[in-house]
């Protein structure tokens, strides 16, 4: 290769820092978080990282401030925002090493938000400085048919601790987390993806730096934030200031009676400020810790302000959160946590509702508000245990001028479901129906997106516990259209057989899981006669509506 | 005398090529589309054609074509009233799809259309388990039922699906039997038929893609055959499909789905074409046009075929180039967001209003707009002359935009290549880095309206330090299509274990696809000297969902046959995830053969060498703003068609021709090679 057609490489940052500069490594930043989510996919071996996706990638500076998150999971974030300050804490810049591998969980010591999901980070060094992390997080499907009633009952617990040392694989550390799982197979070659991936993040950050210079590369980087923070506050400048306020029942498979939650969205100029009131925490794994919260706030806050924003820190400058510590929605130690994904569903409701106020048009009504789970353990032919565990879409609210989406993951959540021919090779179960339900979509002028049905035959003896929310409550129409239906579950036709959401099946016994349509938007007066014969036509509407 | 014809059909301009046997003479000629029946421009394009040069319909000896018929139908939605048969429970899975949401961020957005709405889509009882074995089992009363209700509800194609068809096809087969009894005048897709492998909703979307299209597909090409019959015509016309291989006009109206991508596989096949004559076979093929660039690469002259991928929002298992596109082209209109960054794209100005230096309406500046101000392109007419711009148009575009970025006009312009050139980067970088590939490794091959113009700057970007810019750049299609053979694919899913397989059981699901490709040869005339067979394994680690092809040994399977897949997949694995899994089980999923038919192809002659000195196709000069001298240098002007093999052009200079301009920049000479193809490279 000839060197008239090289770039020089700066030493400094470049004098030329102009927009556009900023604008091509903001695209390589984005292509690379892409590139580590794809070779973590296709490399990964359990189910629900290989075909549904529950996993996330992203990119640190040395500040420990993200530069870049993938298009995956929102929840994730939750996972990143405290791993790299945490790890920058603890250990000291000094005493990390190119070829460190971090590994972590744990929601009080490290970042995490539930302890499924592991975060795995790696330095990235250039002319002997670290300048950036490479990260990611993969829900590990283990930890199964654990107790919930503090963190300690729901899995090992890991604080940053080195998997890698220089390169060097701490035998003992990993020895140590296997044994406390039920697949451990699985769990190795997941891992093994996992450091493949931010591998490959590293790699090209560097091939990034070498083209650019480092100095580039890192000021850029800022720009970026910087340019996300003007963003956000250009959308929020455009909402008229004020104070909105916005309730909302919270119910579980968990919990004894709903319970009431409430958020306060104050805009004032270009800044936000939310501010949530929930119950004390609970002996459940409904809790949130308040990364989860604010990776919840900041997903809810983007989605209405501008869904084009820039995944980085920048974007967090002008919102600010609070919640008194040791309630739901800011849980300590040593609250459990598995299940937090369902309350930061409902945190969305909450931002939505209180918006619904001011900016109606870029809100939905409320969606499905639960991520329904169904998490499988069972004992193979050769005593080996599996452990299968899925989570299933539901309506997504009707919009202000269109209906909601049917049978789709919503908010703070976005896995893809398995397909049966993948599913029935690899565990003992039967699926027996895959639909919308009809009827569930809130009636409106727009109609609020259908639940979904699973029913499942289980053909081995195994145990099964099932989560979700808006099982007693409704998830809520706006400006006079109705309530979506609400989800249930239940074993050969039966409701009330479930022990807090668990259950043993026997072969042949019949699983079926219903979750919640949304809220529909407008009137339903004033439903389009051609979207009434559609919907007639089609069978969406469940029989009692039609005699309506 | 001896005529060979390729027809590309896009939506603004049929390009026809037309290829003399005996002289090695080729005739472009140009003509518009007409959209509401392509089949009028095509047969225009081939009459006038022909006329040009004074041949007569009965010396053509064989006539290829590449449409966007299909692709458009899929886009506008135009395909047929569709009817779905598939298991009890399982009707709304086309709707559900992995049950991802559009957009993660956006609250707005919207699943691409169902293409069966839900009144058309009916479950009859039936179950093929995982094993194989049957549960239940179809009742052919159901099934008639069904059709009989598909048909009242006036459905003009029915899709059929079943869950595990992959593995036992029966239920599919009885319902085909049923259907053709029923059903007679309409179309028929069957998903064990069209796309036998494992994971139902993508085998479903596919086999529904295809019954939609399947009866647009059937009337245009049976109208088309009738014309180019009635031009005198006696040669039997071919079709390209998106594996970049050509196949009949019949075969292919029965699986539309298989030519989304004909128009853009054609020009990878031209590339690769011209790679062969080049003696380049590590290439990026870069295809620039008014909206979009497609880019594609070409390993040991071999580009990959992917088996899967999503096509305007369409999940389709089926055998494709692997062509990635990005929304950037000349009309890419730029902007500044409420950030304060600089954009490009993926809107466009497209033909109409087109960029702002046409003066017909449009005031935001285009990348095209950038060049005429830069001067990179010319600044005063397109086309030769044939159609007129005003540069002060572009410089007033720009100049708003500058403002809004407080930075200088011309600055702003060259940051709008700039940007454009990093999103076409991200293009090439998804199909060579994130492939394990280095672009530094290949040539870059320019052609669209557009690609020669950029092609110096992305080529430099990537570090790459050749480009090549064929003879007929504007019309690349219509060339490739003259040198492609007749190809087709067949495959079959069983998993099996590499270290448990027996060669007899693997020989044997290998000779029922050759059993497939023979009576497909005999189907499409394909003597036996001129019939080839390649065989591919998609393997994975046992554990995990995603496979890597392999290619399997000529020969019979025999264990040696085994030890080459397993390096083969080894090495690809380390190649694409850094790693391999030592003594893991590796197991094979899908079973591959690619069947193909040697064409006699259009042979271009090697022209005598002229010499360095390329003076007598200067035709003036021009300032020209140059990234590399960061401001206006005075480049010399050529004319394409006057330039000799063995002419050197050294930059700064502009080559104009009419339906492209190359841009050759300070630092870089373009060579003319013995077939007219410029190739650019550092001096």
């Amino acid at each position: 290769m000839s060197d008239t057609l090289q770039n020089p490489v700066p030493d400094v940052a470049d004098a030329r820092l102009n927009p556009i500069t900023v604008e091509v490594i903001g695209s390589a930043f984005a292509s690379i978080v892409e590139e580590m989510g794809e070779a973590l996919v296709r490399a990964s071996y359990s189910t629900n990282i290989k075909e549904r996706r529950d996993c996330s990638t992203a990119l640190f500076d040395a500040d420990g401030l993200m530069l870049c998150q993938a298009e995956h999971i929102p929840m994730h974030l939750g996972s990143f925002i405290d791993f790299v300050p945490y790890v920058l804490r603890h250990f000291g810049l000094e005493n990390i090493a190119p070829g460190d591998i971090f590994m972590g969980n744990d929601a009080y010591e490290g970042g995490g938000t539930h302890l499924p999901d592991i975060v795995i980070a790696e330095p990235i060094f250039a002319k002997g400085r670290l300048i950036a992390w490479a990260i990611n997080t993969a829900h590990h499907s283990d930890f199964a048919d654990r107790g919930h009633a503090h963190i300690y009952q729901e899995g090992l617990r890991i604080p940053p601790v080195r998997l890698f040392r220089a390169g060097v694989l701490q035998e003992d550390v990993q020895r140590l987390f296997l044994l406390n799982c039920q697949v451990p197979a699985e769990r190795i070659s997941d891992l093994r993806a996992q450091i493949a991936a931010n591998r490959l993040g590293v790699a090209r950050m560097s091939e990034l730096c070498a083209k650019y210079g480092v100095p580039t590369v890192l000021a850029a980087g800022k720009e970026l934030m910087d340019y996300a923070e003007r963003k956000m506050r250009a959308g929020i400048a455009a909402i008229p200031d004020g104070t909105y306020r916005f309730a909302d029942i919270f119910d579980s498979e968990s919990l004894d009676k709903p319970l009431e939650m409430s958020v306060s969205i104050t805009v004032s100029g270009d800044e936000i400020h939310l501010d949530f009131v929930s119950p004390p925490q609970v002996r459940a794994g409904l809790n949130v810790v308040y990364t989860a919260l604010l990776a919840t706030v900041y997903y809810a806050v983007k989605t209405v302000v501008d869904p084009t924003i820039l995944p980085n820190a920048g974007l967090a400058r002008p919102i600010h959160v609070t919640a008194e510590e040791g309630t739901i929605l800011r849980c300590s130690h040593p609250a459990a946590v598995d299940g937090r994904i369902t309350a930061c569903q409902r945190a969305v409701d909450l931002i939505h509702g209180a918006f619904a106020q001011v900016v109606p048009e870029r809100v939905t009504a409320a969606s499905n508000g639960s991520v329904a789970v169904a998490s499988f353990n069972g004992r193979r032919p050769d005593k080996s245990l599996w452990v299968y565990l899925e989570t299933i879409g539901g309506g997504s609210g009707a919009r202000h001028s269109k209906d909601g989406l049917d049978g789709v993951h919503v908010h703070m959540t976005n896995t893809s479901n398995l397909p049966v021919e993948a599913l029935e090779g690899e565990y003992p179960i039967t699926l027996l129906r895959y639909e919308l339900v009809d009827g569930s979509g809130g009636a409106g002028t727009w109609v609020g997106g259908l639940g979904l049905r699973r029913v499942y035959r289980a053909e081995a003896e195994c145990r099964v516990q099932v989560m979700g929310s808006r099982l007693t409550s409704r998830p809520w129409g706006l400006a006079g259209g109705e309530a979506g239906a609400p989800g249930y579950f239940t074993v050969n036709g039966r409701e009330n057989v479930f022990d807090t959401g668990s259950v043993d099946l026997n072969p042949g016994d019949v699983l079926e899981i219903v979750t919640p349509g949304a809220g529909g938007y407008g009137l339903p007066s004033r439903r389009g006669a051609e979207d009434v014969a559609r919907d007639l036509r089609e069978g969406r509407l469940s029989a009692p509506a039609v005699a309506a | 005398m001896a005529w060979r014809i390729g027809v590309d059909s896009g939506g603004t301009f049929t390009d026809v090529c037309l290829f003399n046997d005996a002289t090695g003479e080729v005739v472009i000629w140009k003509v518009s589309s007409t959209p509401d029946d392509p089949s009028r421009g095509i047969t225009q394009g081939i009459d006038e054609g022909l006329k040009r040069v004074d041949g007569a319909a009965s010396d053509v000896t064989f006539v290829g074509h590449g449409t966007t018929v299909a692709t458009n139908a899929l886009i506008q939605r135009r395909g047929v009233r569709t009817g779905l048969i598939t298991t009890e429970g399982f009707r709304d899975l086309l709707e559900i799809g992995r049950q991802k949401r559009p957009d993660l961020y956006d609250l707005q957005a919207d699943k691409p259309e169902t293409l069966v709405t839900r009144d058309l889509r009916i479950g009859v009882n039936e179950r093929v388990l995982g094993n194989g074995k049957t549960e239940i089992v179809l009742n052919e009363d159901e099934i008639r039922d069904a059709v009989r209700k598909l048909k009242a509800e006036g459905a003009e194609a029915i899709a059929v699906c079943f869950l595990y068809s992959f593995l036992d096809p029966a239920h599919e087969e009885l319902t085909a039997r049923i259907l053709a009894e029923e059903f007679p005048e309409g179309f028929v897709a069957v998903s064990s038929r069209i796309a036998p492998e494992f994971r139902e909703f993508e085998r479903l979307s596919t086999t529904v893609v295809n019954a939609y299209l399947g009866p647009v597909m059937q009337s245009y090409v049976r109208a088309l055959k009738r014309k180019i019959v009635d031009l005198g015509i006696t040669v039997a016309p071919q079709l390209t499909q998106s594996n970049g291989g050509v196949i009949g006009f019949d075969a292919a109206a029965d699986l539309p789905v298989r030519t989304v991508l004909s128009g853009p596989s054609t020009g990878v096949v031209a590339a690769q074409a011209i790679g062969r004559m080049t003696g380049i076979s590590n290439l990026i093929t870069f295809d620039m046009g008014g909206t979009s660039s497609d880019v594609a690469l070409l390993s040991n002259g071999r580009c990959r075929v992917v088996n899967e991928a999503v096509v305007h929002g369409y999940p389709l298992k089926t055998p494709m180039l692997d062509i990635h596109t990005v929304g950037a082209g000349g009309g890419s209109i730029a902007y500044v967001d409420s950030g304060g960054l600089l954009k490009v794209g993926p809107r466009s100005a497209g033909a109409n209003p087109g960029p702002s230096c046409y003066g017909l309406g449009n005031d935001e500046p285009t990348v095209t707009d950038a060049n005429v101000l830069l001067q990179t392109q010319n600044p005063e007419y397109l086309l030769n002359g044939r159609m007129k711009i005003d540069q002060e148009l572009s410089r007033a575009a720009v100049a708003r935009l500058a403002e809004k970025l407080g930075m200088g006009v011309l600055e702003t312009a060259n940051g709008i290549l700039d940007i454009v050139t990093a999103n076409m980067a991200k293009a090439i970088r998804v199909i060579s880095v994130q492939r394990g590939h280095d672009p530094r490794d290949y040539a870059l091959v320019a052609f669209g309206g557009a690609g020669p113009v950029h092609a110096a700057r992305l080529a430099r970007e990537l570090g790459m330090s050749r480009v090549l810019i064929p003879r007929t750049p504007g019309v690349l299609c219509a060339l490739g299509l003259l040198m492609t053979d007749l190809r087709t694919d067949f495959s079959a899913t069983q998993m099996t274990r590499l270290d448990e397989a027996s060669p007899e059981a693997i020989g044997a699901i290998f000779d029922n696809l050759a059993e497939q490709a023979s009576q497909w040869f005999t189907q499409e005339n394909i003597l036996p000297e001129e019939r080839r067979m390649e065989r591919n394994v998609d393997l994975r680690y046992a554990g995990q969902n995603y496979e890597i092809s392999v290619p399997v040994p000529p020969g019979p399977v025999t264990q040696a046959s085994f030890d080459a897949i397993r390096q083969g997949f080894l090495d690809a694995h380390r190649q694409l995830y850094g790693f391999v899994a030592d003594g893991e089980p590796i197991q094979m999923v899908t079973f591959r053969l690619s069947a193909s038919g040697l064409v006699d192809k259009a042979e271009f002659r090697p022209l005598p060498d002229a010499g360095p000195d390329a003076s007598a196709a200067i035709t003036g000069h021009r300032d020209v703003w140059m990234v590399e001298a960061k401001g206006f240098v005075k480049a010399a002007l050529y004319t394409r068609d006057a330039l000799r093999p063995g002419n050197v052009v050294a930059g700064p200079a502009i080559i104009d021709q009419m339906d492209t301009t190359t841009v050759v920049p300070p630092g870089m000479a373009a060579t003319v090679d013995n077939y007219l193809n410029l190739i650019l490279e550092a001096r």
